[in-house]
């Protein structure tokens, strides 16, 4: 090789290490996401939801006529700990906004820690909210199941088994509750989706799925139902020993979006974290959709407006997730 | 319980056993079906879910959730103990003899994956129950089940449940009660549940004596119960407390109002099949029949 092809071979690798970021930048996903402060669970959720739906891109026009599933946190309720699960209050708003839309709403949850779903309803408080409106209830953990290969193939499960409401949902909305979790960090709309998969075929807890990795099976259940979106209860949060034990804190935030990758990010950050060391959004980042910050249109308030670090448990694993990979507090 | 003779009318004449009404037909709730309908005796009507449940046995002896699936086996417990309860019966029938035996054999090979005791973790890790689905852990209400028809099934000392017994005891919670299945982790008690306790306390009732700890989940047990409880919790609880030969002064209020509530509601067999076994008190068949009995088990000094 003369110094000519070396130069030309030189300039050309330095060229591609120069361009091939801008070209990467150029191919990853960006997604908006909205934020809005100051909500209270007495205040006008409804008109708030429908602001950050059509902000982040939903089209109304497009729901007419269609089934929509809402899917709320309600892993363990205890009236004691309302932090814990997605407040009524929310999932009616919710509600309301796509029936405004013309679809028919279902509620649907198959609680995790608990066999006794009509108690997991009272204890949440959504039983009495879901008569007072009218809504439909699909209890996930006793439907008949339908099977779907698996899009995500990160863990070795070769698909899952779920509700066929489900299966049969135009979209699926993630209602999670704003929360950390003493095992991932947080947890936010794609960790909720664990609790579409039923009980009776996956045990309480849905051990199967911790088995085969939790980021990993995370991941998989949201690779492999696209049509889903994501408003995250962060109205009064959960910090601490979450995703069940943990104490209040007061945020009075709605996160809303159409990716729920960027949602979760986001969220992230809201609460201290550095999204990126997230393992579950290692794994969806530029796949399920964008995890950077720069990739991700905010909507609403900023971010950086509303943040607020959130409390751990003082655990080895959860050591290295804040941005300066310092601790935990 | 005012309305015991609507229930079991209603669940004679369901057309299914399914959790939800206008459900398909699933094996836990076709199990307690027969085991109610037997208990109070329809047994004519009890027939027709046992032979679905044999019909559902797959050649390894497990009883899947239903019809369509076959596996997890986690039924399979409840499956042996409505066969045995028809065995029992003054009709004595012998029709379920293998069916039992298959499902028992099933049962004594499976179990829950052991795995190492971390600091997280206040439960023993160690201790071999039933997982819900193979190849997971042991957890607290599959192995209730498995040991109730072990209990039911002349198999109350076979080692296997002497070690359920001792698992079951170890997931009590220090304050009482069960959760779904762990107790302490990273060093916070969990929450208390009364369906899970209920059934640890049914389940241990035929191998255990009244120890602290299962004196505080019997106190807890009593506590917890209310007006606002739910039907399946309700049931469970009652029956975790008759076995230990108690019953509150509520009691028959609370099934009464809980009966009422499903046969205006919902009506799945499920509950109604519940109602009906917690309304029997101390002479459930779901009760283990050392204690029923007044009999001492063999395990009864072990724990």
């Amino acid at each position: 090789m003369d110094r000519r092809t070396l130069l030309i071979g030189g300039g050309a690798a330095l060229a591609g290490l120069v361009a091939w970021p801008l070209v990467r930048r150029a191919m990853q996903m960006t997604a908006p996401v909205f934020v809005a402060r100051n909500q209270r669970y007495d205040g006008p959720l409804e008109r708030t939801i429908r602001d950050g739906l059509i902000a982040t891109g939903l089209d109304p026009a497009r729901l007419a006529g269609k089934t929509v599933l809402l899917k709320p946190n309600l892993v363990e309720p205890s009236r004691y700990s309302p932090q814990m699960t997605t407040n009524p209050a929310v999932i009616v708003a919710a509600a309301e906004v796509f029936r405004g839309w013309g679809a028919r709403v279902l509620v649907g949850e198959g609680p995790g820690h608990m066999r006794d779903t009509e108690m997991a309803l009272a204890e949440s408080g959504v039983q009495e909210a879901l008569d007072d409106t009218r809504l439909d209830f699909a209890d996930l953990n006793y439907s008949q199941v339908g099977w779907i290969d698996n899009g995500g193939r990160a863990s070795k499960l070769p698909g899952f088994y779920f509700p066929q409401q489900v299966v049969e949902a135009d979209l699926i909305v993630s209602l999670p509750k704003m929360k950390t979790h003493h095992w991932v960090g947080y947890t936010g709309a794609l960790k909720n989706l664990y609790g579409v998969i039923p009980g009776i075929k996956y045990g309480w807890p849905k051990n199967v799925l911790h088995y085969a990795g939790i980021p990993q099976t995370i991941f998989d259940i949201n690779a492999t139902l696209p049509k889903t979106i994501a408003i995250v209860d962060g109205i009064v949060a959960m910090e601490g020993d979450g995703p069940i034990m943990g104490s209040a804190k007061p945020m009075g935030l709605l996160v809303i979006g159409t990716n729920s990758t960027a949602v979760d990010a986001t969220q992230g950050r809201i609460m201290g974290f550095d999204p990126q060391r997230i393992s579950y959004l290692k794994l969806a980042a530029d796949r399920l959709g964008p995890v950077e910050d720069r990739c991700i249109e905010q909507r609403g308030e900023r971010w950086q407006d509303v943040a607020s670090k959130f409390s751990l448990i003082d655990a080895p694993h959860l050591r290295d997730l804040r941005d300066s990979g310092a601790l935990v507090t | 319980m005012d309305s015991l003779e609507d229930v079991l009318a209603r669940l004679a004449t369901s057309p299914s056993s399914s959790y939800h009404a206008g459900g398909e037909n699933a094996s836990e709730p076709a199990s307690l079906a027969a085991l109610a309908l037997l208990a109070h005796g329809r047994g004519a009507a009890a027939q027709a879910r046992l032979d679905w449940l044999a019909d559902l046995q797959s050649p390894d002896g497990s009883v899947g959730i239903d019809a369509k699936q076959s596996t997890p086996g986690w039924p399979t417990g409840l499956a042996v103990l409505a066969w045995q309860a028809a065995q029992d019966s003054p009709s004595r029938s012998d029709r379920y003899a293998t069916a039992i035996e298959r499902g028992v054999n099933w049962m004594l090979q499976m179990q829950g994956v052991s795995i190492e005791r971390g600091d997280w973790s206040g439960h023993d890790t160690s201790l071999r129950g039933w997982s819900w689905v193979e190849g997971t852990h042991s957890w607290l209400e599959p192995t209730a089940m498995n040991l109730l028809a072990l209990e039911h099934t002349g198999h109350g000392a076979h080692p296997r449940a002497q070690e359920a017994g001792r698992m079951l005891h170890d997931r009590l919670l220090p304050s009482g009660g069960c959760n779904y299945g762990n107790t302490v982790v990273f060093g916070q008690e969990l929450r208390a549940h009364l369906q899970p306790s209920g059934m640890c306390l049914l389940a241990l009732s035929g191998s255990s004596e009244r120890t602290p700890r299962i004196e505080t989940s019997i106190g807890y047990l009593q506590r917890a119960l209310n007006d606002k409880t739910t039907t399946d919790s309700h049931c469970y609880a009652l029956l975790g407390l008759a076995a230990w030969q108690l019953v509150p002064a509520g009691a028959d209020r609370w099934l009464s109002t809980a009966a009422q509530r499903v046969l205006t509601r919902d009506a799945a067999s499920y509950k109604l099949a519940l109602l009906a076994l917690a309304a029997m008190g101390r002479d459930c068949p779901l009760i283990p029949p050392s204690r029923r009995l007044g009999v001492a088990s063999p395990m009864q000094k072990g724990i």
